[in-house]
């Protein structure tokens, strides 16, 4: 084949800019530390990134709503349990009370500690959680203890995909007995007040309290098994996380070291299309004639 | 007997002879980075020999030769060469204009990254979920209000964009077209001086050179066919003169495109009579969407389901849009055609559960959270219909405006009740069969608005990958090809300094013989006849 000065140095410019162009990209690379920059680099790594970018989004969402869950829960236990302790002291009341040893006056006085550990209660179903009245049922922005019937509705908060997990205890189901006016608990501390109740049919009401008690022995049972399965979720979510990142760095990542071998050997050639270039365009006949 | 003045003529002819041919060297040497340039050789031929046949002829042995002539100047091209370089040129044109359209419509897609339609939807479908851990907090109400808000502006944004890029493309294809028309008109100038030169004897090498540039120049824009034709009645012109074009428009596979009458499109034509005759290129488009429909040489209109793939102006029509049958098609249109799509279908299945669902503390909300500004619904729904309507997406300003009006509750309006924003954040990955809307999804249409998202982003990377390859692919074998082609045409420095020395070397030599004549002559006129004297 013929050649020509202007065929190589035509092919020394071209090899000079594909080289170049190579350099860029092994530069893109290593500073932006991406596989591809746009979806034509990778057409089938560019959509998996969409969706496993979906994936960890959702696991960091899922995260947050899991602390949500967690804190109603907690804060329903804690409060449940102060609950029973007030029950607890009701009950030791009653007890008290039904001895018949005592005077007249000293039973009014036990119906005023009564009357402490109702509002006591009544205190613990108006409990809030960043706002929130976690016993009021859907009806979070209302006071639980002004219309406890009304207190109903189960919360729902997604934790996974299409799973969700209840968040509240409705008031309704524990403290109408409680706190209501002619409920269980008022019924006791009328009775107390009352100058002319007989002491010994006190004890019949103790029946009354244990009732109560189990009511919220129950549900916190139900709250215990509710903070297994929030930390369970929790466990996972993490795994998943760690998973997800994993595949999301697999597939998009570059691997440095290897990018920084390439800008070497690359470097090298670029180096080699240079000095080749350099050296081959120089002479010519004429330097050799006389 | 030969003249005594003999070795004088035959000596001059070869001085002459290799002064034009230094005169040639330089005229290459000149024009060694000249573009389009194709070296010239001058065709050595010797002269008549004596004596001629006859019967007075003069008996002497054999025929003596009488020197040198420059039989005519000559550009060394391979023709074959320009037929593979134009082909490949077609492609490249095509492909590279293909692959800029793309790349650009990449860019305003930005996928993936932090400022695209992809990653706006996770934040409006995480601002969702912390709706409905807080259904109550007008915060997270403004959030999704606003994340809403982020995602029709994240399509208007993608129209705005696409339809901007389509408005240059626009442009760019009457641009291309111009250019075409200047070349053909510019190419007939030359295809008439050229029949004007040729006739008297002559090659007009340096007209050949910029004639198969602008045909270089043109095979980059559509493809075409070039035929010589040279005249039956041609005068005086040489047997390796090359006539006049003839360029034929020709389809992706270099079959003939045909008018009413079967014949085929000539951009330039020249037949056998010595006719010569130009036409000009027009780009026909609907007179309602703008979109190209036809290319017309003002006799003729190729239908443009037939004018694909050959060439930069069928890249830009490509890309920028096309009618067939009434259907819009081509990259742009198509992109937006899809984003419209897939926000109408999700924005009608989205207001239908928001409207379902339950204001705060309120009651039904009956109120849509995505409207289009100005476009009145059929019944429930958006149509497909409205063209811009990613350019007119956004958020109910009675929702943007009292955020209570969002509603996240379902069955009633209790503060705590957050099924309905459940209901909404879980639309992003419910199958389109699953809508409640799904009866007015067209056909095509399938998976969930995520996945449909991601396979118009696959689509276009795949295509634009395609293109890219194809582009390099091109280049490459352009190269290899121009390679090729310069090997026959290029100047080479060094080849023309050994014939420079060649050539000089014969002129000094030429001259040197006729100082031995001279000195013969010199003999015979003041040295003979004189002995004794």
């Amino acid at each position: 084949m013929r050649v020509t000065q202007s065929m190589i140095s035509n092919n020394t410019l071209r090899n000079i800019s594909d080289s170049y162009s190579k350099l860029s990209k092994l530069n893109d690379q290593s500073v932006s530390g991406k596989k591809f920059s746009k979806p034509s680099d990778d057409p089938v790594a560019a959509m998996l990134a969409m969706s496993y970018r979906t994936d960890l989004n959702r696991i960091g969402q899922y995260q947050e709503n899991i602390g949500t869950v967690k804190s109603w829960v907690d804060a329903t236990d804690d409060s449940l349990n102060a609950v029973g302790n007030a029950l607890h002291q009701f009950r030791d009341l009653i007890v008290q009370a039904s001895n018949g040893t005592y005077e007249e006056n000293q039973r009014s006085y036990m119906a005023l500690e009564m009357r402490e550990l109702i509002g006591q209660i009544t205190d613990l179903a108006d409990t809030q959680v960043g706002g929130k009245y976690i016993f009021g049922g859907t009806k979070t922005d209302q006071r639980p203890s002004d219309n406890i019937n009304a207190a109903t509705g189960v919360i729902n908060l997604e934790v996974f995909s299409n799973i969700t997990l209840p968040m509240n205890i409705q008031g309704n189901d524990i403290f109408p007995d409680m706190i209501s006016p002619g409920g269980v608990l008022d019924t006791i501390a009328s009775a107390l007040e009352n100058p002319n109740t007989d002491p010994t049919t006190l004890t019949n009401y103790i029946g009354d309290i244990d009732a109560q008690m189990d009511v919220v022995l129950g549900t916190r049972a139900v709250v215990g098994a509710r903070q297994n399965r929030v930390e369970l979720m929790e466990d996972r979510l993490g795994q998943q996380e760690i998973f997800s990142t994993r595949i999301l760095s697999d597939n998009e990542d570059i691997d440095l070291e290897k990018v920084l071998i390439d800008l070497t050997t690359q470097e090298s050639v670029h180096r080699a299309a240079l000095g080749v270039g350099a050296k081959i365009m120089q002479p010519s006949l004429m330097d050799f004639l006389r | 007997m030969r003249s005594t003045f003999f070795g004088l003529e035959t000596a001059k002819r070869g001085m002459a002879v290799h002064q034009t041919a230094l005169n040639v060297t330089g005229h290459n040497i000149s024009n060694a980075n000249t573009n389009g340039y194709t070296r010239q050789r001058v065709n050595f031929s010797t002269t008549i020999p004596y004596p001629s046949l006859g019967l007075n002829r003069p008996d002497i042995p054999g025929q003596l030769g009488t020197g040198v002539k420059a039989e005519s100047i000559q550009r060394i091209r391979d023709q074959f060469a320009d037929v593979q370089y134009r082909e490949q040129n077609t492609k490249f044109g095509y492909f590279n204009s293909l692959n800029e359209s793309l790349v650009k419509m990449e860019e305003i897609m930005n996928e993936p990254s932090d400022s695209s339609l992809h990653y706006t939807m996770e934040q409006f479908w995480n601002s969702l979920q912390t709706l409905s851990a807080n259904s109550e907090n007008s915060g997270a109400r403004a959030l999704v209000s606003a994340n809403g808000q982020m995602v029709a502006d994240a399509y208007n944004y993608y129209y705005n964009s696409l339809t901007t890029i389509q408005r240059d493309l626009n442009s760019e294809i009457d641009v291309v077209a111009r250019e075409v028309n200047e070349l053909v008109t510019r190419l007939a100038e030359l295809n008439q001086q050229i029949s004007e030169i040729e006739p008297a004897g002559l090659l007009p090498n340096d007209i050949y050179d910029t004639r198969d540039l602008l045909v270089d120049e043109l095979s980059g824009l559509v493809n075409i066919k070039v035929t010589k034709v040279r005249p039956t009645e041609y005068g005086n012109a040489l047997p390796i003169a090359e006539g006049i074009y003839n360029i034929e428009l020709v389809n992706k596979d270099g079959s003939s495109y045909t008018d009413a009458n079967g014949n085929p499109i000539n951009l330039l034509s020249a037949d056998i009579d010595g006719n010569q005759g130009y036409s000009q290129l027009s780009v026909n488009r609907d007179p309602n969407t703008n979109l190209v429909t036809g290319i017309s040489d003002g006799n003729h209109t190729i239908n443009i389901i037939d004018f694909t793939k050959t060439g930069e102006l069928s890249a830009i029509i490509e890309s920028y849009g096309y009618m067939v049958n009434g259907d819009k098609q081509g990259h742009y249109p198509e992109m937006i055609n899809d984003l419209n799509n897939l926000l109408i279908t999700f924005a009608n299945e989205f207001n239908a559960v928001h409207r379902e669902g339950h204001t705060l503390n309120g009651g039904q909300s009956g109120e849509d959270f995505f409207v289009l500004e100005g476009i009145v619904k059929t019944g429930d729904n958006y149509s497909y219909d409205v063209p811009n309507a990613s350019q007119l997406i956004k958020v109910n300003q009675n929702i943007v405006d009292n955020t209570s009006l969002l509603a996240a509750g379902f069955g009633n309006g209790d503060a705590g009740n957050n099924i309905n924003a459940q209901r909404l954040a879980n639309l992003k990955t419910l199958d389109f069969t699953q809508y409640t809307t799904s009866a007015t999804v067209p056909n095509g249409m399938t998976g969930t608005a995520d996945t449909y998202y991601s396979g118009i982003i696959g689509k276009l990377g795949v295509i634009s990958r395609s293109a890219e390859l194809n582009k390099m692919n091109a280049d490459t074998m352009l190269a290899t090809v121009d390679q090729r082609r310069k090997s026959v045409t290029s100047v080479s420095l060094d080849e023309e300094m050994v014939d420079m020395v060649r050539f000089q070397h014969a002129y000094n030599a030429s001259a040197r013989n006729i100082t031995v004549v001279d000195e013969m002559l010199d003999r015979i006129i003041n040295g003979m006849g004189i002995v004794g004297r």
